[in-house]
């Protein structure tokens, strides 16, 4: 992540960054160029001036500033160069923080496992926050950047190959969150089929990577209920027996970006230390090829105790989540319960890269996610589960089924309709991330790769409304 | 059409009885006066092979008794669940079951005791919509495997309401059916120029209609529509229909600001150039469906005298790959000035509504604009067959679209428009594409008929997964289902009626 610094000078920075609103004043050295460039602080502009200070960009932020946005397009501009500056002067403490939190999330890049520097590599490494109240900004960042933080690790963890983030190599990455006071328990094979998760065991069991229930617990100081983020975390998805087609198939080690971001969301409570308790509950597993694969047409007996008649070994996060959620809700009795996973090819047809889908069984636990999606750039769209959508799942020899074969289905109605039969009455929320979860190419305001989507949303939801009984 | 008369609440002498019971019926409940009569008339033989066959009266139990007794050929049962809060479309559905109960009868009396008079007509609705058959083309079906149903007498103990509301509703079913019929007719019979023929016909309803063809399309600079329709042997046609209901019974004078209703009639859909695969493309004669519907609809509120001015617009054309067919790539001027780059030529629905909708606005300057297409693929996969998807730029009308569906029972839900989706049908060398890439298909589309409304309220829904159903529903057999007529005709009945 950028060092991000706070204090009145940056004397090691050779370009400021300065934002500017629509129409509003700029500064003198800055006027010629920017009449000369049409500039006018409209958002989404950039204007990049070179003056005799060193170089000077002007950020438009045009009428109602989002400042996150105008940091990371800031960053975007100026990756080549080791030390900027930001000339905070004119911005609250919050939205100095987000240019901040901006800036971090767009010079984010994986390369770990680059054993070569590459000439046009970016060099952007720190950022100054230029203020004449350093504490006030100090309070902001702090806060700010548990999320930022928590993005991060999520987008690094996407980020890493089937080989190398096997399932036990995801349960070893969260080792380090107890460093934060959070507390990490394992579920291994031998106690998934003590407690009788036989859906996450049967859809893990073609690996050579046994399948896990990892739970990360955040006491927080509240006396009340955990809030339980449950994560599908599919560390390779090759479809299982009913194999994708091998083009893309790459794209399958992010099938675990749910379980990330349940894990990014835990570790931005513990860095801002949140009252509120919180709980993720990771389902991981590799769902491999091989001779110990589940088959179309198994029947699967669940936590739950339901049995689920298999139609296509690659809906398999469903089937995860179906134990991971009822686990949830018998063992913690969450006061609320939000699953995070990319689960649908058809939530991408339906609502491409630029929300995600939320179904649910609470209207307003369904209100509060939106709104804190809204505040974050994180947008979701409200799907229906309709009753046709539970009723396609009745099976003739178990009590459902979790998909239909097929083509043409409404099938992320249909997952959702599966899994509200294993939220019981929880109040639960899901959300299909598999349209926003990874950006194939880098744009100004966003980086490529993993996005980490759902962790600054779970952290203001918690933040806005289970941080009181 | 089944043939309904409304009687009082009398046991019949003979022929076929249903009967409509709620849940947990009490002898001394209001649903089961029928009942009592009917036992005491058969010494007990209906309530014992009621109870036999465990009837409870919940929504959608049906139990035939054949031969009861006292001159009744059978005795059917259906449960209405819980009278508190029942609404007009469970009221529906339960004639909807009496129908297929009594598919085997010529006649049959229906009780409906306990129900207000408009719930009678609700029933009856049920029952003749369920009874829709589209038989035209069948020529060795023999008698006895028809369904003989053709006459309903609803025993009410509000006859005058019943008659009353039953007026309204049978005008409504009458678009329900006219708008079937055209989406179940086969594209070599429903052409364009047919279809405006049905059109016309309408004109003994009081509506007015105009035919466009493709010299007044042309010539007026419709631009997309013509470039989708030229690659057929069938010409295209736009037809305006004209219901100015609000100045009363006689009202002619010309509507200040009447509300729209536009439909997709693609006759048949092939792809065009860019061909669809052969496997199911016969389902294809129903991408006119959302055309069909504003016929229905226009029908159904003419045919009820509606106090409101209405004028329904349908573009019809068919879209077929020939040498004179327009190609990927080509770019169209549409009536609006605006220049659009046909990507692919099966996303022609668009196009088509795209010059349709700028003359709507241009020349009438409606209250809002709703309309209706068989649209995308993309919608399916989003919510299949549950709900139809809309777009809109006004969050009242969008209430409006949602409470009558869930009213009507022809569900909508909303789906997003935003900058970001509307980025994806940029062009580089003409002001959009007719495609955004396949993730959020729904959307994209519904961004680029989003450019030709001119910011006039409207909502557009897509009804692709709609208007052709698989399996039997209560109301609607297997086949074209009208979708959106209902629906519709509730919202103008609910909100623009003076």
């Amino acid at each position: 992540m950028l060092e991000v610094r706070i204090g009145r000078t940056a004397p090691a920075a050779t370009a400021i960054a300065v934002p500017v609103a629509a129409g509003a004043p700029m500064p003198e050295q800055a006027r010629a160029a920017a009449a000369v460039d049409g500039f006018t602080g409209a958002a989404g502009t950039l204007c990049d001036i070179s003056t005799a200070q060193g170089r000077l960009l002007l950020v438009g932020t045009g009428d109602r500033p989002n400042l996150t946005e105008a940091g990371a397009r800031a960053a975007a501009a100026l990756l080549g160069v080791a030390h900027v500056a930001l000339d905070a002067h004119a911005l609250s403490p919050a939205d100095a923080a987000a240019f901040a939190a901006g800036a971090c999330l767009r010079a984010w890049r994986f390369d770990r496992l680059k054993t070569r520097p590459e000439p046009d590599a970016p060099k952007l490494a720190a950022i100054d926050l230029l203020t004449d109240t350093p504490d006030a900004v100090e309070a902001a960042w702090r806060t700010t950047s548990a999320g930022v933080r928590g993005a991060l690790f999520a987008r690094d963890l996407v980020a890493e190959p089937g080989n190398i983030l096997t399932p036990q190599e995801f349960i070893e990455r969260l080792a380090p969150l107890a460093r934060h006071g959070v507390a990490i328990g394992v579920l291994g094979r031998p106690e998934l089929k003590r407690q009788g998760l036989g859906a996450l065991l049967a859809v893990g069991g073609g690996s050579v990577h046994p399948p896990a229930l990892a739970v990360l617990r955040w006491k927080g100081r509240l006396r009340a209920p955990p809030v339980a983020f449950v994560g599908k975390g599919i560390t390779f998805d090759t479809g299982g027996i009913s194999i994708k087609p091998a083009a893309g198939m790459e794209a399958m080690r992010g099938d675990m970006a749910g379980a990330a971001a349940c894990a990014g969301a835990i570790m931005a409570l513990a860095l801002r230390n949140s009252p509120a308790p919180a709980i993720a509950v990771l389902a991981i597993a590799e769902n491999a090829t091989g001779a110990a694969s589940y088959r179309p047409g198994d029947v699967l007996r669940s936590f739950s105790g339901r049995t689920i008649e298999v139609i296509d070994t690659d809906a398999e996060g469903r089937l995860v989540l179906a134990d991971a959620l009822a686990w949830t809700a018998r063992q913690h009795k969450p006061r609320a319960m939000i699953d995070l996973a990319t689960l649908t090819g058809s939530i991408v047809t339906a609502l491409g890269h630029h929300m995600a889908g939320l179904f649910d069984n609470d209207a307003a636990l369904a209100a509060r996610v939106a709104a804190a999606g809204r505040f974050c750039g994180e947008l979701v769209w409200r799907m229906p589960i309709g009753e046709g959508h539970r009723r396609d799942l009745d099976s003739a020899i178990a009590d459902l089924k979790h998909c239909l074969p097929e083509r043409m289905q409404p099938d992320a109605c249909h997952a959702a309709a599966f899994l509200r039969e294993f939220a019981g009455t929880t109040p639960w929320v899901h959300l299909d991330i598999a349209g926003v979860a990874a950006r194939a190419t880098a744009e100004p305001a966003h980086a490529a790769g993993p996005t980490g989507f759902g962790v600054r949303l779970l952290d203001r939801l918690v933040a806005e409304h289970f941080e009181t009984a | 059409m089944l043939d309904i008369a409304f009687a009082k609440t009398a046991l019949p002498k003979s022929g076929a009885l249903a009967l409509l019971l709620e849940e947990g019926a009490a002898a001394d409940s209001p649903t089961a006066a029928l009942l009592a009569a009917a036992d005491e008339a058969t010494g007990g033989a209906v309530s014992r092979a009621l109870a036999a066959a465990e009837f409870k009266g919940k929504r959608g139990q049906t139990v035939t008794v054949l031969a009861p007794g006292a001159g009744l050929s059978r005795v059917v049962a259906v449960g209405l669940g819980n009278l508190d809060g029942i609404e007009a479309r469970h009221l529906e559905d339960a004639g909807g079951h009496v129908a297929v109960a009594l598919a085997r009868e010529a006649a049959g009396a229906i009780s409906t005791a306990g129900l207000s008079g408009a719930q009678a007509a609700n029933v009856a609705m049920g029952a003749v919509l369920r009874g829709y058959r589209f038989d035209r083309y069948r020529t060795t079906e023999k008698p006895e495997d028809k369904p003989k149903f053709a006459k309903a007498t609803v025993l009410t103990g509000e006859v005058p309401k019943a008659r009353d509301a039953w007026t309204s509703l049978k005008a409504v079913a009458e678009g329900v059916f006219l708008s079937r019929d055209l989406v179940s007719e086969p594209a070599n019979v429903l052409t364009p120029a047919e279809m405006a023929e049905r059109c016309r016909k309408l004109e003994s309803l009081g509506l007015k209609v105009e035919v466009f063809g493709p010299k007044e399309m042309t010539k007026l600079g419709f631009g997309a529509l013509m470039g989708v329709a030229m690659g057929s042997a069938c010409e295209p046609r736009m037809v305006v229909m004209h219901w100015n209901g609000a100045g009363g019974a006689k009202g002619r004078a010309k509507p200040a600001k009447p509300l729209a209703f536009i439909g997709k009639g693609v006759t048949f859909d092939t792809g065009g150039i860019s061909i669809k695969p052969a496997g199911g493309m016969e389902d294809m004669k129903w991408d006119m469906g959302g055309a069909g519907t504003v016929i229905g609809l226009m029908a159904a509120l003419a045919g009820r005298r509606a106090k409101v001015d209405v004028v329904g617009l349908v573009g019809l054309v068919e879209n077929m790959p020939s040498g004179t067919a327009q190609r990927p790539g080509d770019v169209v001027k549409t009536y609006s000035g605006q220049t659009v780059e046909v990507i692919n030529t099966d996303a022609e629905g668009r196009l088509v509504l795209a010059d349709v909708l700028w003359y709507c606005q241009q020349k009438f300057d409606p209250r809002f604009m709703v309309d209706l297409a068989t649209l995308t693929g993309a919608m399916i996969i989003a919510l299949g067959h549950e709900y139809a998807g809309f777009f809109s730029n006004d969050d009242a009308l969008s209430q409006q679209l949602y409470d009558a569906g869930t009213a009507s029972g022809e569900k909508v839900w909303r789906m997003p428009l935003a900058e970001a989706y509307d980025k994806q049908i940029k062009s580089d060398i003409a002001d959009m594409k007719n495609v955004g890439g396949r993730p959020g298909g729904a959307i994209t589309a519904a961004q680029f008929i989003q450019r030709f409304v001119n910011g006039k309220p409207w909502a557009h829904l897509d009804v692709a997964g709609m208007v052709w159903s698989s399996k039997d529903a209560p109301t609607i057999p297997k086949g074209a289902t009208a979708f959106g007529v209902r629906l519709l005709d509730r919202m103008v009945a609910e909100n623009y009626e003076g």
